[in-house]
């Protein structure tokens, strides 16, 4: 899920701070509107660190392997501190790891973190309906990590396939990335599952987290 | 004139005899050339270890980064193995990569080039500690953002 240096073009690299800069900018706006900004910073960070950590969970999904992502977990918790959470963790597993780059930065983070910012949206339509169920808690969790993977999946799809080099096989290439696309449909439900665990799990201990969606 | 003709026959024979013998002799011989190619075998892997089965290759020269010097395929261990042009000596570079994942390499060719290995990435335990630090980063901001104040 994270396309590393050298794989796009140098315009799509800069289109992608490009684009993420106004969204880092609207989300710490709205982050600075909250009564007390720093209150949701200390699990922002410690999401932040789940994230940085979690793409080393490798699940084998036949013919190959995907890692966890936990963008919706991100977004449906953190609210609008996703974005810039994932940004920073991109930013440590680019510098580290080299999991993605740091060229391609601008590009993972809308990748990734707009997707988030869709996913904490998709959790508070909870509100519509009854917030203190669990069983409603636990649907909207699931469809936050459902939708935030599946939209990941798909921006990095069409961005792959629309900047394939010409140096390398396109067709090869092309299937390549759909049996990839194809592998993430588990984990699709896998992370929705899991979202709506946690979401549940900080609903019935500590509500208060909550508070942002 | 007898001893003319017994004269001219025994130098015919000689001269026969002298010029058969290397004819008879490069018929038997051998030639052995030799260039000194030095091989470069790649083994491109996941980070969990897994061969990257299949994935395209392009290695560039470094005298023209923007046109392909081959292309191919690694085999089912990840591996591919190519001989560089000498002739051409600076930084080559090899992109594999399939589903848009991957990764690219610069390798030093020159004349006076010895047999080095390169790996990129990090150990097990370089990943453990390096994890183990920024975790502890992040526990520490979030600690010092949930201190009580004062």
């Amino acid at each position: 899920m994270h396309i590393p240096d050298g794989f796009l073009p140098a315009t799509v690299c800069a289109a992608g701070y490009v684009a993420a800069a106004p969204v880092t900018w609207y989300s710490i706006h709205k982050i600075n509107q909250k009564e007390n900004p720093r209150e949701g910073v200390p699990k922002a960070s410690l999401l932040t660190a789940a994230f940085f950590v979690v793409s080393w969970i490798h699940i084998p999904v036949p013919p190959t392997s995907v890692h966890l992502v936990l963008n919706g977990l991100l977004g449906a918790v953190l609210g609008y501190f996703a974005f810039p959470a994932i940004l920073i963790g991109l930013f440590f597993q680019a510098v580290m790891f080299q999991h993605g780059g740091l060229t391609t930065l601008g590009v993972n983070s809308i990748i990734m973190g707009l997707p988030a910012v869709v996913s904490y949206y998709i959790f508070r339509l909870r509100n519509i309906l009854k917030k203190d169920s669990q069983i409603v808690t636990g649907i909207f969790g699931f469809l936050a990590g459902f939708v935030g993977l599946g939209l990941s999946v798909v921006m990095f799809v069409v961005i792959l396939l629309n900047f394939i080099p010409a140096s390398f096989d396109i067709e090869t290439e092309r299937a390549a990335i759909y049996t990839l696309a194809l592998a993430h449909l588990p984990l699709m439900v896998i992370e929705g599952a899991f979202t709506s665990l946690v979401t549940v799990f900080l609903q019935r201990v500590r509500p208060k987290l909550l508070d942002d969606a | 004139m007898h001893m003319k003709w017994k004269i001219i026959t025994c130098l015919i024979f000689v001269l026969i005899l002298g010029l058969g013998l290397p004819i008879k002799a490069l018929a038997h011989g051998a030639k052995i050339e030799y260039t000194v190619n030095m091989a470069i075998e790649l083994v491109a892997t996941y980070d969990n270890g897994e061969p990257m089965a299949g994935a395209q290759v392009v290695v560039y020269a470094p005298d023209d980064p923007s046109t392909p010097w081959l292309t191919g395929v690694c085999d089912d261990d990840g591996r591919f193995t190519f001989i560089p042009d000498t002739s051409r000596p600076g930084t080559w570079v090899v992109q594999v990569r399939q589903a848009g994942h991957g990764d690219m390499v610069h390798i030093p060719v020159g004349q006076d080039m010895v047999a080095t290995s390169g790996v990129g990435g990090f150990g097990v335990l370089q990943i453990v500690l390096m994890s183990a630090c920024v975790i502890w980063g992040f526990v520490g901001t979030a600690l010092y953002f949930s201190r009580r104040r004062a």
